[in-house]
């Protein structure tokens, strides 16, 4: 009455085999590339510290700023310090945001911030100001490089809170052979863009040439902004107290925006940015406007076969003489204020990310913060210069995230047709002054 | 049995049980009465939650959604699966080739076989559905728009939760095939009854405990359907395909505002309701146990 | 008392019922023909049904092997020159190895522990008629039907607390304790099936409760329990839920990683679909290699239900 035989054999032979080919993988080097091969090697001389320390870094992936956090962990990695980045998407790094800023403790240590949200995290407290440790290390790090109008656009009320390592800027895509074939000019306007749209969608080469990231979760509220900033209007009006979402121009944000609808793929609202890229990338579009972080996939040969067939411009302007349908964002580093790990010594491991080598190395893939780099490498460098002058200014408040979390699903719901242009706007003007009144 | 010896034998299991599992519960119900955030204290609020949820339109949906959802799976697993576990019963050799096959989406992490399933669907990735279907049909599929139209998306929803249970129905009942009495089936034959007269009435009847097991689990597990929502349903708030857990994830995890009061509520209504559709089993079994005894 | 699917006495499966008639009324020919149509369409029912059942995981593989240009492009590319470099890339730029470890301790250790708490109560269950027994399985039975989230958000409120958030333990205790309902009434049923006279031979002997359950019922369990075990691991291996909301960087597991990767661009998203395969190559496995148990732990409940 022992425990049979084939039920042992089984459970043995299982067993077995899975630590046979744990071991076996092992050995093929497993993680030995992170941080990868190709980042930058900086000096990162920090005071090492007395116990083993982990770094833990949130940053989502992208060209743009895995060359940044890359060399986060390949360069500061030694010594007592180890410098960890996990692989996360854009959606994921929102998320794991607040929920590591929620309580006393967190789990990371740095975190990739933006000019949209600074403002809002600050004013609540959940990030360390950097003024000190910025003006201690400046000279090493050759920090005053950084340009002085990017260090305020994540800034809050004077003190900086995040370090800047690049812009991002909504640049416009195209296909230049397509362009060449029709005799198209890069769209200044939302008119010539539905007219370019048009013409391709006449010819026949493709059924939706336009690829724009409105994904009703969260990119649709960029792409909202966008088009209200670009008639004029912020989310909040300059006393603010009262929205501006009950007037004409976000009316006609909506009517514009769906305008386009017609020219792009039915299922845009399911798009993010690497899926319009995807789009671009399988020839289904021929125009797109994303940020210019990701804009040199585009013409990486292993990528797609179109590599060589891409051209970059400023975005349009909704109306002729307006702000273009544009967006300015500052990406950047910051230190939560719930970590445990010295702050200096983070300090010091976000400045060497955006040093001066790094910064350089980081081109074309990113358009580094730093001032007095050469970007001829860049492909879109002129592109998303061009861009940066004709974008509308950025509303730097805190009010701005909770706005667009109340707001998001009402504009997905009108671009989708569910709501009426009417209804939502009045919907969103309730959502935004509640919002106001517990600001 | 003597009652001391059942208690120390089951005492670890039980407060395993109840310590992990009836402390957050109660955890739960306090904050369904509180309007509450991640690391704070929460203010009390009352019935608030309560009807704030109930007065939602959304979760009037994701209710409806969730419960369609349940009867259309539970209909077609039921019905195929019986075709198939029939099917099967006859194979010999060919058997454990093709039951370790069918298990493959039953022991696949839902999530990542949703992942998988969505590459399928989607054109945007060289989604090879369409491209099958219409080379098969000549084009009768036409383009569906799987992500952001209500009802090809619920088809894809129902078609990928039929995927990963109905290797489960179809290996219960199959099992339970195993137990039909030839006796009876012969009588039937002798007195004329068709195949699927003998289907109807001789294996049906005699399975039907089987069957009552399949609908309990699966009414407690698709109704909890929340995994293979995520990659399959990207828009599910827009379209009104939010299940009832996945309305819970958004309301109390996900969104910007943490609203865990108003999360813990809904969990508690869930509740209520699973233990509604639950009551008919219990009493079967309680019946049953009574009568053993 | 081993646990297959060979039928019990006087119970012939319907196959050879089938087979015996034929010979011995001696079906006419037509008859036999239509029993070849039955068989013919039923082989086709059950090819496609195996085909849809492993189509999607064979498309990500598909896709994991293609260069990156054409992974996923559209329309979809069937003839090109496969590449090993997603896996290679997959392994060595991330932590995903340390991933699979994580999926498999916390899937090792919840099973190991599930098994060893919930074998002395599903013993008491099968054994003690009284109402004590009744009201546990039914209260396991409704918490195993409870929805997730009203258990693990007050888990991740309570790990983090006392410290123990993102830690493959807290992980394992939160299956240990979602999983056992499962075992409990899987083990029981089990039990049910070993006769009482075995258990009151053994203590007439002066055999006590526990060295009954010790020295016979687990080794006559043998297959009953690799059963249990196989469900558990199979049930903690899968789980996103809960290893969602209570794990982080430190104790992530590899369901959790692949959905953090679904909105990622082209290189890291076939990194994602080499993931899932190389995930769901050993669940494979097991399925195939266990299959019997698998099956036999759904019949136990089925006969029993």
């Amino acid at each position: 009455m022992r425990l049979l035989s084939p039920a042992r054999r089984t459970a043995r032979l299982l067993a077995v085999s899975m630590v046979a080919a744990s071991l076996a993988l092992t050995a093929c080097g497993a993680g030995s590339r992170t941080g990868a091969a190709t980042a930058t090697k900086v000096a990162c001389d920090f005071t090492n510290p007395a116990q083993p320390t982990t770094v833990n870094v949130l940053a989502y992936n992208s060209s743009a700023v895995d060359p940044y956090s890359n060399t986060m962990v390949s360069s500061c990695t030694h010594d007592n310090v180890t410098v960890k980045h996990d692989p996360i998407d854009f959606a994921g790094q929102v998320q794991k945001t607040t929920a590591t800023l929620g309580g006393d403790t967190g789990t990371y240590d740095i975190i990739e911030t933006y000019s949209f949200v600074v403002p809002d995290l600050a004013s609540r407290g959940k990030l360390v100001a950097l003024d000190d440790l910025f003006a201690k290390h400046q000279a090493t790090y050759k920090l005053d490089a950084i340009d002085k109008s990017l260090r305020d656009a994540m800034s809050y009320n004077g003190k900086l809170y995040g370090l800047p390592m690049q812009t991002q800027v909504l640049t416009m895509v195209y296909r230049k052979d397509l362009f060449a074939k029709y005799n198209l000019q890069p769209p200044t306007t939302f008119e010539e863009l539905r007219a370019a749209s048009k013409t391709i969608q006449d010819g026949g080469d493709m059924k939706y040439p336009l690829a724009l990231p409105w994904s009703a979760t969260a990119d649709i509220s960029t792409a909202y902004k966008a088009t209200l900033n670009s008639l004029g209007k912020n989310f909040v009006a300059d006393d603010g107290k009262t929205p501006n979402f009950d007037t004409p121009e976000s009316t006609k944000a909506f009517t514009e925006m769906k305008s386009l609808l017609p020219y792009m793929d039915p299922q845009v609202t399911t798009f993010d940015q690497p899926k319009v890229q995807q789009q671009l990338y399988n020839g289904s579009a021929a125009i797109g406007i994303m940020f210019s972080g990701r804009m040199n996939d585009l013409v990486q040969q292993k990528n797609t076969k179109l590599y060589d067939q891409f051209a970059f411009a400023a975005p349009p302007a909704v109306e002729k003489g307006g702000k273009q349908y544009g967006a300015l964002s500052v990406d950047g580093w910051s230190i939560p204020f719930n970590t445990k790990v010295d702050q200096d010594l983070l300090f010091q491991v976000i400045a060497a990310s955006v040093s001066e080598d790094a910064s350089k190395a980081s081109i074309p893939a990113a358009f580094p913060a730093r001032t007095g780099l050469d970007q001829s490498a860049s492909p879109y460098a002129a592109a998303a210069e061009a861009a940066i002058k004709g974008a509308p200014p950025a509303e730097a408040k805190p009010w701005v995230p909770p706005i667009t979390s109340a707001t998001t699903d009402i504009i997905g719901s009108v671009i989708l047709g569910k709501t009426s242009v009417e209804d939502g706007t009045q919907q969103m003007q309730t959502a935004a002054e509640k919002v106001l009144a517990e600001q | 049995m003597r009652r001391r010896e059942f208690w120390v034998l089951v005492l670890p299991s039980v407060i395993v049980m109840f310590g992990f599992m009836l402390v957050p519960l109660y955890r739960t119900v306090r904050w369904s009465f509180q309007k509450v955030e991640y690391g704070q204290p929460g203010t009390s609020v009352g019935l608030s939650n309560y009807t704030g949820a109930l007065t939602d339109p959304r979760l009037g949906q994701a209710t409806l959604f969730t419960l369609g959802l349940t009867v259309v799976v539970t209909a077609f697993c039921l019905f195929f699966g019986y075709i198939l576990a029939t099917l099967v019963n006859q194979l010999r050799r060919a058997r454990p080739v093709v039951l370790g096959l069918i298990l493959v989406p039953y022991v696949l992490p839902h999530v990542v076989g949703g992942v998988a399933f969505s590459w399928l669907f989607d054109t945007n990735f060289g989604g090879i559905f369409n491209y099958v279907v219409n080379g098969l049909t000549g084009g009768a599929l036409g383009d569906p728009l799987w992500f952001t139209d209500v009802w090809p998306n619920r088809a894809v929803v129902a078609l990928n939760v039929i995927w990963y249970m109905l290797p489960f129905a179809m290996l219960m009942i199959l099992a339970g095939l195993q137990g039909v009495s030839t006796e009876t089936l012969e009588a039937a034959e002798i007195d004329g009854a068709s195949p699927l007269q003998r289907h109807l009435f001789v294996i049906i009847p005699s399975i039907r405990g089987v069957l009552g097991f399949v609908l309990l689990i699966f009414t407690m597990d698709v109704l909890r359907v929340f995994d293979s929502l995520i990659p399959l349903s990207p828009q599910a708030v827009a379209i009104g395909n939010e299940s009832i857990m996945l309305y819970i994830y958004n309301v109390a995890f996900r969104e910007g505002a943490v609203n865990l009061g108003l999360g813990s509520a809904i969990s508690v209504l869930t509740i209520l309701l699973i233990l509604v559709l639950l009551y008919p089993s219990i009493r079967n079994l309680v019946r049953e146990a009574k009568a053993a005894a | 008392m081993t646990v297959d699917l060979t039928p019990a006495e006087g119970v012939r499966p319907r196959s050879s019922l089938a087979l015996s008639e034929e010979v011995a009324t001696g079906k006419p020919r037509y008859r036999r023909s239509r029993g070849r149509t039955i068989a013919v369409v039923s082989a086709l029912i059950l090819a496609a049904t195996c085909i849809l059942m492993v189509a999607p995981f064979l498309w990500a593989a598909f896709s994991s092997v293609k260069p990156t240009d054409v992974a996923f492009s559209n329309p979809p590319v069937f003839t090109f020159s496969p590449t090993f470099q997603p896996y290679v890339d997959l392994w060595q730029t991330t932590s995903f190895y340390l991933y699979l470890i994580n999926t498999v301790v916390v899937a090792v250790i919840s099973t190991l522990v599930a098994l060893a708490v919930g074998l002395p109560c599903a013993y008491a269950l099968s054994r003690y008629g009284g109402a004590a027994s009744l009201v546990l399985l039914v209260l396991a039975l409704i918490f195993r039907a409870l929805p997730r989230f009203a258990v693990v958000l007050p888990m991740y409120e309570i790990s983090k607390s006392i410290g123990i958030y993102d830690t493959r333990v807290a992980l394992a205790a939160a299956l240990i304790a979602i999983n056992q309902p499962f075992t409990i009434w899987l083990l029981r049923n089990f039990f049910a099936e070993i006769p009482r006279e075995l258990d009151e031979a053994a203590m007439v002997d002066g055999c006590t409760r526990f060295g009954v359950l010790r020295r016979i019922m687990i080794p006559l369990m043998g297959p009953g329990i690799l059963t249990a075990g196989i469900f558990v691991f199979l049930f903690a291996f899968q789980e996103y839920l809960t290893a969602a909301v209570l794990t982080d960087i430190n104790a992530k597991t590899v369901p959790v990683f692949i959905a953090t990767q679904i909105g990622q661009n082209l290189p890291l998203l076939q990194q994602a679909s080499a993931a899932t395969v190389l995930l769901t190559l050993p669940v494979i496995g097991i399925a195939f290699v266990a299959q019997k148990y698998l099956v036999a732990g759904l019949a136990s409940g089925a006969v029993k239900g």
